[in-house]
């Protein structure tokens, strides 16, 4: 299977900020931080590529010098549009308690930059994202940090989510489940 | 102290019948007595040996708030060395993962084999007069008490006087080998995907041992998208539960036919099949092939667990379902929260497509993104968080479930040539497994 590092070749540095790919890419990101806020996850399907591989590493401390920082084989997610859709469709049933009631969520986005690739069809978008999720009014919320790498594709005349690879800051999750998106 | 002490006792009598005091699973006093009484000598699971199967891989793992490195030597030896400087206390290793010949101190540059032989202190001479001061040659990390291991899973004990790990896990060995020993290989395990919860460490350890009864509606929507068809209410009370010594677990019924036809129903590949029927005993066997039990969940006391369960995960019209198993540890923080460890388990031997889809079916299932854990632990931290107020301290939750008042089972165990495995087992809904783990916990919590 590809990674969104193998899918999207960048070329060069990031657009300048009035680029129109740019400003697409940004509000592209912003959009869909809405829609996994409001958990309007059946739109948010329709934002995503047939082929898309949606991958989330867990972290590990490393040596210095060790050469890797990912444990091998291993990941929170490791989706492609069938798996994620299995998801969506679960949160759809009236079974799904984790979120119900369903947590107050805010998917924070920013340093977002874009990089054209050497075909035009393709956008590498980086970006840091904070999620934080409040459930109840007991434990206290919850956070997760973590940097993307997307790979954005042309279809038609949007932009269809075609890879991402989240990078999650922590080795330990503080967070009881991953029944987000992120 | 005398009032403490009968409170304890009180708490104990009524775990031993089936009722469980509520504030066992969020009780700052108690989980200074596991710590204490429990976790201070049971075998704890740390690490898998496949996770360092070369000659200086290491891994670092705790026991409650102690590190150790397991580290493969230059012999292929397995240690377990307490992560801290003789001299000053330093952890000598600070990630948690990968290859080292040495492990040296940041502090003041003493250097550890991966062995544990303390190798290199800078100005032994000038700063100790070599030997005479520090007997550098004779020192070595602090090794754990005890280390041992079965089928590839070490365990530690804090206790230099355990009894033997094959005797305390004993008969329960006999259902750990469907999980840990599918081929000659054994197994190699991936991960663990670790994340906390603000739940008591207790609460899956039981879940886990024997709470069929919480599948069918718990895990309702799994069923509802067709990703696991098992589950349904009238199915999963045919299945089994069994307790053998340190340890218990769930089963399924599986429908009608032989050995190799109710192990391909599950989703193993004919292959695999040969391998698994050149490593179980008959009697394994025969709990499937004649008995019509494939193992699903299970717990080792105190605090690991297990999975096995064979949904559909692939995008295609037939109904094709393939297994996956998992290894849990139940990494106690304090009274209220656990550190889930969550390890992907797949026989060595097994064909590269079946590894890929049953790694695809356990992310897909358990873990941090599974969908039938996420359900459980939103469960575990509610049950947590109200455990811990002072009405929890009134109230005994009834796990008395199979037993009627007199203590007589509702439904009698099942006969050894109806269930070919140690121990004892029942069909249908019923607690004993929570029972009995609880009672292994109270023994150990009354002995000083």
């Amino acid at each position: 299977m590809t990674t969104s590092a193998e899918l999207g070749k960048p070329v060069g540095k990031p657009l300048p900020f009035n680029d129109t790919r740019h400003l697409q890419a940004h509000q592209f990101l912003v959009d869909e931080a809405y829609l996994l806020d409001a958990q309007d996850y059946e739109t948010w399907l329709d934002t995503l590529a047939d082929d898309i591989r949606y991958l989330m590493p867990v972290r590990v401390t490393t040596a210095l010098g060790a050469g890797f920082d990912t444990s091998p084989g291993m990941a929170h997610f490791d989706e492609d549009k069938y798996s994620l859709s299995r998801r969506v469709a679960r949160f759809a049933t009236e079974h799904a308690w984790t979120e119900d009631p369903p947590s107050r969520m805010r998917h924070f986005i920013t340093n977002v930059r874009t990089f054209a690739c050497e075909d035009e069809a393709h956008l590498v978008v980086e970006s840091a994202e904070l999620l934080f999720r409040s459930r109840g009014d007991v434990n206290e919320a919850a956070l997760v940090s973590c940097g993307r790498r997307d790979v954005l594709r042309s279809d038609r005349d949007q932009w269809k989510l075609a890879g991402r690879t989240i990078l999650v800051d922590e080795s330990v999750l503080r967070m009881q489940n991953l029944a987000v998106f992120l | 102290m005398a009032g403490h002490r009968s409170a304890l006792e009180n708490v104990l009598e009524n775990v031993r019948r089936g009722m469980i005091p509520a504030h066992i699973y969020n009780d700052k006093e108690l989980f200074e007595l596991e710590k204490e009484r429990l976790f201070s000598r049971a075998w704890v699971f740390v690490a898998h040996e496949s996770e360092i199967p070369h000659d200086g891989d290491y891994v670092v793992r705790r026991v409650l708030d102690d590190s150790f490195i397991i580290t493969r030597d230059a012999k292929g030896e397995v240690h377990a060395l307490f992560n801290m400087c003789l001299h000053r206390g330093m952890q000598v290793c600070r990630a948690e993962m990968g290859n080292a010949s040495n492990f040296r101190c940041p502090y003041h540059g003493w250097t550890y084999r991966n062995d544990g032989r303390l190798t290199g202190l800078p100005f032994h001479r000038e700063a100790y007069g070599g030997d005479d001061g520090f007997r550098r040659s004779s020192q070595t990390l602090v090794p754990a008490p005890n280390l041992a291991s079965y089928n590839g899973l070490i365990f530690i004990s804090m206790d230099a006087g355990a009894q033997p790990l094959e005797d305390f896990l004993g008969d329960f060995r006999f259902y750990l080998d469907f999980y840990t020993k599918q081929s000659r290989g054994g197994l190699e395990v991936r991960g663990p995907q670790r994340w906390r919860i603000k739940a008591n460490w207790k609460i899956g350890a039981e879940n886990f041992a024997g709470d069929m009864y919480h599948t069918p509606h718990t895990h309702a929507s799994i069923v509802d998208i067709g990703l696991f068809r098992e589950p349904k209410a009238q199915k999963r009370k045919d299945g089994a539960t069994y307790w053998a010594q340190c340890g218990g677990g769930t089963t399924y019924k599986l429908p009608p036919g032989s050995f190799d036809e109710r192990m391909r129903y599950v989703g193993y590949p004919v292959e695999m099949i040969d391998y698994i029927k050149g490593v179980w005993t008959p009697e394994q066997q025969r709990l499937v092939g004649e008995d019509g039990f494939m193992i699903s969940a299970a717990s080792c006391f105190p605090n690991l667990s297990f999975v096995h369960n064979w949904p559909k995960v692939l995008d295609s019209a037939d109904d094709d379902v393939l297994p996956f198993i998992s290894i849990r540890l139940w990494q106690p923080i304090s009274e209220n929260e656990t550190e889930v460890c969550s390890w992907f388990a797949v026989d060595s031997a097994a064909p590269p497509e079946y590894k890929k889809n049953s790694y695809k079916a356990y992310l897909m299932c358990f873990g941090s993104t599974g969908m039938f854990e996420q359900d459980d632990v939103e469960n575990w931290v509610s049950l947590t968080n109200t455990a811990g107020g002072a009405m929890a301290r009134r109230l005994l939750l009834n796990s008395r479930m199979g037993l009627l008042s007199d203590n007589r089972p509702v439904v009698d165990r099942l006969p050894s040539e109806a269930f070919h495995g140690p121990g004892y087992a029942q069909v249908g809904y019923n607690e004993n497994n929570q029972r009995a783990l609880l009672r292994l916990w109270a023994e150990h919590l009354e002995l000083a």
